[in-house]
């Protein structure tokens, strides 16, 4: 009788712990991963990225320098429509700081009318709470916008925001899942980053090719894909001429190894991609076009975990190109936020990176216009 | 077969009369409570210390500085509690009653002058603006004051022992017969080795339960996520069966079952390990998909780095074991 009953629990186990849910075909569900938001012109996007709340951080402290960026951009354009939160909100947090973070974006979207979209980074895999709750509790606030689904689509946080006026898709605002990392082999000590994989190129390109060719496309993620890198040697090895701007002070820490570099940006930009937006390299904010396509590194938001002192008397090439690029010339933190404006329906957009650094006596600010 | 091994003969609380019965079964269970507080702290304060070292190695020592302050009195507490351990593991540690006493002495006065200045300098840090507030938050709703009731509460407890040992002479304090000193031959090593042990014992204890909650199951990768699981439980089992079983032993016995345990310890070390890196090597994307919570150092250095210390540690043990298992067999 004993045994009978250990057979029929260790069965109720085994099930609960292999069976999931019925695993979605992407390919035939393209309508669960899309959000529609009413487009205007002056569409304006604000990119947050890298806050990373920790247990070492004061969540007053950053909330305080949350403020102040929200205050200064709504100075500064007339209203935030869309916040895009491109990964890594957390690294060695918990439960505490998930909760305290939905809390304040819901007041500050209540605040300022915006609704605001979550991308998981490669450190939001690195904390205490079941990566299915961080999922869960950003499905469920009310002007969060996030898509998790069981799917057979490589990461979580992949889905599309169409933006429409007159019923019609004028924009399309896409947001990948980038990954965290992964072994090439079992017996590797070192890892690699992980990258946008084919299925999620493929689902892109379904999503787009719904709504049709001719809609322009934004789209964020979290870990810069090996273009960064190649258009950076392109144009100081190689002396391409590539509109750019902006500070590149470390590496994009892209995945490595040609066998890992993503087809995303090639394929994408014969889709109408405008913009590639990421975060990941807290001291980068490097921008370039590329073939109709910029692609940057969105500003760190807030001092947490580690960014860049830009000290305009360095003899470092790279700090004097970026100061050179934005005109400033003064000492500053590489800290603050990005703003997208979306100027028409054919594409044409504004992007600005502000610089907020706070001060005892006056913060610094200022904006610097791609 | 297996009577043979727990045979109640065996065991040095068999000449043990009812008070002493109940006293070790007291101390037992208050190395319980201590070894489960010093898991959560030490884990809690790894987490804390990961993100500084992530600060430093990343350039910007500012941060690391700036955040050490902010979370040292964490990192105290972990140290509290490890002493506290060490406090609770003095009681039969020592053959000799005095050196006992001197052992209880010296580390309640070390635990109160942790405790001291932990509550002085979280003050001090309020006073000047370092916390903006007694319930700042992060890493919990009530940081630092939880920090600073935690201090008050060990430093009451350093305060309690020294108080305690003052008139322990006219008591009849501690009856239970301690075990053996440790040698002096390779004493250095000896500790170092037990002490790192412990330490990655007290981590794998945590994460293994955290694991239980925060691995995600639903999402694939489950025979990873069981190896991993495993792997967490072996190497603080093994911490268990050392301490509740093999250091409860006589001496004689200690010395006979050592090869034994030390071969049962091998074999299963090893299946862990060859099970692990099967799963690893079918499931290269799982670690970090089922949740990286339970691998804090993982991240800043390596996936693999992380787990391959928790997955070898029962192993080195074994394997220290198995000699000193040989070394024994040989004298007999």
């Amino acid at each position: 009788m004993k045994t009978k009953y250990i057979f029929i629990l260790c069965s109720l186990m085994s099930v609960s712990l292999t069976s999931c849910g019925q695993v979605l075909d992407y390919s035939t569900h393209l309508d669960d991963y899309v959000t529609v938001m009413n487009y205007r012109d002056g569409f304006n996007i604000l990119q947050l990225t890298d806050i990373h709340w920790s247990n070492n951080s004061s969540t007053m402290s950053s909330k305080i320098y949350l403020n102040k960026v929200f205050t200064e951009v709504v100075n500064h354009v007339d209203k935030i429509d869309l916040v895009e939160i491109s990964g890594d909100l957390f690294m060695l947090a918990n439960y505490y700081h998930i909760t305290t973070f939905i809390n304040y974006f819901e007041a500050k979207a209540v605040e300022y009318g915006f609704k605001y979209a979550v991308i998981w980074g490669n450190h939001d895999h690195h904390g205490l709470y079941n990566p299915n709750y961080l999922s869960k509790e950003f499905a469920r606030a009310n002007h969060s916008i996030y898509i998790d689904l069981e799917d057979n689509l490589y990461g979580r946080s992949n889905f599309v925001i169409n933006l429409k006026k007159d019923e019609q898709v004028k924009w399309q605002i896409t947001n990948l899942d980038s990954g965290a990392c992964f072994s090439e082999t079992a017996i590797d000590a070192f890892r690699n980053y992980d990258y946008i994989r084919q299925d999620q190129t493929d689902w892109w390109v379904l999503e787009h090719q719904k709504v049709g060719e001719t809609v322009p496309n934004i789209t964020y993620y979290h870990i810069p894909q090996q273009d960064n890198q190649r258009l950076w040697d392109e144009i100081h090895n190689n002396g391409a001429t590539y509109k750019n701007k902006f500070f590149k002070l470390e590496e994009f820490d892209s995945s490595e190894g040609e066998e890992y570099a993503s087809n995303f940006i090639e394929t994408a930009k014969l889709h109408n991609l405008k913009g590639a937006f990421m975060g990941h390299a807290h001291n980068v904010d490097w921008t370039v076009d590329y073939d109709g396509v910029t692609i940057g590194l969105g500003v760190k938001t807030g001092t947490e975990l580690y960014f860049a002192h830009v000290d305009a008397s360095s003899d470092d090439p790279a700090v004097q190109e970026g100061l050179a690029s934005t005109g400033i010339t003064e000492n500053f933190d590489l800290i603050g936020a990005s703003l997208v404006t979306l100027k028409d329906e054919t594409g044409n957009f504004d992007l600005e990176h502000l610089y907020l650094n706070e001060r005892v006596n006056g913060d610094f600010i200022k904006w610097v216009k791609y | 077969m297996i009577k043979k091994y727990f045979n109640k003969d065996n065991f040095i609380n068999a000449s043990f009369d009812e008070k002493q019965k109940r006293q070790s079964l007291f101390v037992s269970a208050l190395l319980i409570v201590i070894f489960i507080f010093s898991s959560f702290t030490f884990f809690n304060a790894l987490y804390c210390f990961v993100d500084v070292a992530g600060s430093i190695v990343s350039g910007s020592l500012d941060v690391g500085i700036r955040d050490l302050l902010r979370i040292l009195p964490i990192i105290l507490s972990a140290f509290m509690s490890i002493w506290a351990l060490l406090l609770i593991h003095a009681t039969y540690r020592n053959v000799s009653e005095e050196r006992r006493l001197r052992s209880y002495k010296k580390n309640a006065i070390t635990l109160i002058a942790f405790a001291g200045f932990n509550i002085l300098f979280i003050i001090i840090m309020r006073m000047a603006g370092g916390y903006l507030s007694f319930l700042e938050g992060s890493p919990s709703a009530s940081y630092p004051l939880d920090a600073l009731l935690y201090s008050i509460l060990y430093l009451g407890i350093g305060v309690f022992m020294l108080l305690y040992l003052r008139d322990l002479k006219d008591k009849i304090p501690y009856l239970v017969p301690s075990r053996g000193p440790i040698v002096n031959r390779c004493r250095f090593l000896y500790c170092f080795g037990v002490s790192i042990w412990m330490l990655v014992s007290l981590f794998t204890f945590s994460g293994f339960l955290f694991g239980l909650f925060i691995i995600d199951f639903r999402h694939g990768h489950q025979f990873y996520a069981i190896m991993l699981l495993i792997a967490y439980l072996i190497s603080f089992l093994f911490l268990c069966i050392w301490e509740f079983y093999y250091n409860q032993l006589i001496e004689e016995k200690r010395r006979k079952f050592l090869f034994p345990l030390a071969i049962v310890g091998l074999v299963v070390s090893l299946i862990i390990i060859i099970l692990y890196f099967i799963a690893l090597g079918t499931d290269l994307d799982a670690p970090s998909n089922i949740g990286f919570g339970v691998l804090p150092v993982a991240f800043t250095a390596s996936v693999n780095l992380g787990t391959l210390v928790v997955v070898f540690t029962p192993l080195i043990v074994s394997i220290v074991a198995l000699i000193k298992g040989i070394i024994a067999r040989k004298r007999k």
